[in-house]
């Protein structure tokens, strides 16, 4: 098992934002977390990512207990994450925020350039490496975000709405890159996602999160299908 | 770095080298002045250039490493080779202190600024309560002989101190180049830019803030030893006070931010300008009082408008270095 979360839970001045929530994760997966707004995704990935400790349950990452840890820590077991928001090193080039995340591995710069070089030309970013981070347009932004979550070389990657702003023929080339990350390299991903077309071409399992509780688990087809996912979340209009 | 670059650094080294068989004894003084101020400038940028932890305390290691090794020669007669160490040493414990209270509790930006001035004021006021180290009334070492040089107790005639000095810039600069380029310089700089984001990269935001304290307030203890022997006499009211550690910071600032050069550029614009001014006034017959500071607050001002991110990187993406 890659990721395992056992009942936890986290409330915010009374406020449960998340109510004894489990899943799993096995190795080698992709998997989507989804649900309307404040149903808690975020703060499950937070809790994941080491930015809140849980109120009580475990998070277990390949047999070791990590909740509580700092994201500093977390990054260092082998989960990498993005930013919603994205933050890019600003006054840094492209090249060096990659290196950034790559000098968690590596001890040289020479070694540290050459996995972020790899790092970027999976996201295709390659020919932008020495433009400012700041000069990126979003999309590029986002794509910068991945590529150094990849330089630190993690086993499950976490991507928190990395497909948010970016138009349809973006939002595929993205769910190209993941696939191709996912199929050769073996990378463990969850994805939290309002977009559903992203949803829907990429995951395996999805869990879907209603008031801070795990209402429904399966693939995207029984998802879809499933009446208490259609009458909180999807609604009538959803196309797939 | 490229060739040009290289080329360029050579040869500003040579000049340097060269300079005190091709000036006066005055112009010899205002370059020992402006490599000091390139020095501990540089000292500062680690931290606020690099790390982008904002020191506006840097005096207390000036002041601190100064009496520290000017009162063990002082008192025993041991030359400052021995008492840099004991300078450096106590100096980086103080930064290190002044860190962990800081970055343990969050406290940054301005409150960290604050913080760094309290330091160096309550030092100050302290040691006007250490009749040893010469109390309010200063502590004076003795002049030294200005005909032979002395090295081992590095006395000895305005040369010495000038290539003194200049080794240290040299080495400091080569030190903050490597570190630059290498996985610590990377690692302040992402902290400066994005902690949240550097925390996400595993990147311990703590143990790497502490580290740039470490080498900075060390780095500036060097400075202050060679001040103590340079100038031979330290008042606390005058070391520690606040308006030395914004000399420190002005060069920097005016050159560059995070820049390698530009400490070292910011220190010779403003020596330069502002003791220009200074001589030109006093020249003309008249005499002002304040003249440097109005003149410091009238440079800064400009810079700020027009280059905000200094002299230096305008002067590279002119050359394109």
């Amino acid at each position: 098992m890659m990721l395992e979360a056992r009942s936890i839970s986290k409330s915010f001045r009374g406020l449960r934002a998340v109510k004894d929530a489990s899943f799993e994760m096995t190795e080698g997966t992709i998997n989507a977390l989804i649900g309307p707004n404040g149903a808690g995704k975020t703060t499950i990935f937070n809790m994941i990512a080491g930015v809140y400790r849980p109120d009580a349950g475990t998070i277990v990452f390949q047999g070791r207990e990590i909740q509580g840890l700092r994201p500093d820590q977390i990054c260092v077991a082998g989960i990498g994450r993005t930013f919603q928001i994205v933050k890019p090193f600003a006054g840094l080039s492209v090249l060096d925020n990659v290196m950034v995340g790559a000098f968690l591995r590596e001890r040289t710069a020479p070694g540290a350039r050459k996995v972020a070089l790899e790092a970027l030309d999976k996201l295709h970013l390659g020919p932008k490496r020495d433009v400012p981070a700041a000069a990126l347009t979003l999309p590029d932004r986002k794509r910068l975000e991945v590529a150094r979550a990849l330089a630190t070389r993690p086993k499950l990657l976490l991507l928190d709405e990395v497909m948010a702003g970016l138009r349809p023929t973006e939002t595929d080339q993205m769910v190209e890159v993941f696939r191709a990350l996912n199929r050769s390299d073996g990378l463990t991903i969850l994805l939290i996602e309002h977009v559903m077309r992203a949803v829907m071409a990429l995951a395996q399992h999805v869990g879907v999160l209603h008031h801070g509780e795990v209402i429904a688990r399966g693939t995207p087809q029984e998802i879809v299908k499933d009446p208490a996912v259609l009458e909180c979340y999807l609604g009538e209009e959803t196309e797939v | 770095m490229n060739r040009r670059a290289a080329l360029a650094l050579g040869l500003l080294l040579a000049l340097l080298v060269a300079f005190p068989w091709m000036a006066g004894a005055y112009a010899l003084s205002v370059a020992t002045l402006i490599l000091y101020f390139a020095y501990a400038g540089q000292a500062w940028n680690v931290m606020m250039g690099f790390a982008g932890q904002l020191s506006l305390g840097h005096s207390l290691y000036v002041g601190v490493g100064a009496y520290v090794a000017g009162g063990i020669f002082y008192h025993w007669g041991i030359g400052p080779w021995a008492g840099v160490w004991v300078a450096i040493l106590l100096c980086t414990l103080l930064g290190l202190v002044i860190g962990f209270l800081a970055f343990r509790f969050g406290i940054s930006g301005v409150y960290f600024a604050l913080l760094t001035i309290a330091f160096a004021e309550f030092t100050r006021i302290g040691f006007d309560h250490i009749p040893a180290l010469g109390g309010p009334g200063g502590l004076f070492l003795k002049v030294a002989q200005r005909d032979t040089i002395d090295l081992a107790h590095f006395r000895g005639p305005p040369i010495m101190y000038y290539y003194a000095i200049l080794a240290f810039t040299v080495l400091a600069f080569v030190g903050c180049w490597k570190l630059l380029n290498s996985k610590v310089g990377y690692y302040w700089q992402a902290i400066r830019e994005d902690e949240d984001a550097a925390q996400a990269l595993g990147i311990n935001v703590f143990r790497w803030k502490m580290l740039a304290m470490a080498i900075s307030s060390g780095m500036t203890a060097i400075a202050g030893v060679f001040f103590a022997f340079y100038y031979n006499n330290l008042f606390p009211e005058q070391i520690f006070n606040i308006s030395r550690s914004i000399e420190i910071i002005l060069g920097p600032i005016i050159g560059g931010v995070g820049t390698l050069f530009g400490p070292i550029l910011g220190a010779a614009l403003l020596t330069l300008l502002s003791d220009g001014i200074t001589e030109a006034f006093v020249a003309m017959g008249w005499d002002v009082p304040g003249i440097k500071q109005v003149f410091y607050g009238v440079v800064l001002l400009t810079v700020i408008m027009f280059l905000p991110n200094g002299v230096w990187p305008a002067i590279a993406k002119r050359l394109r270095l």
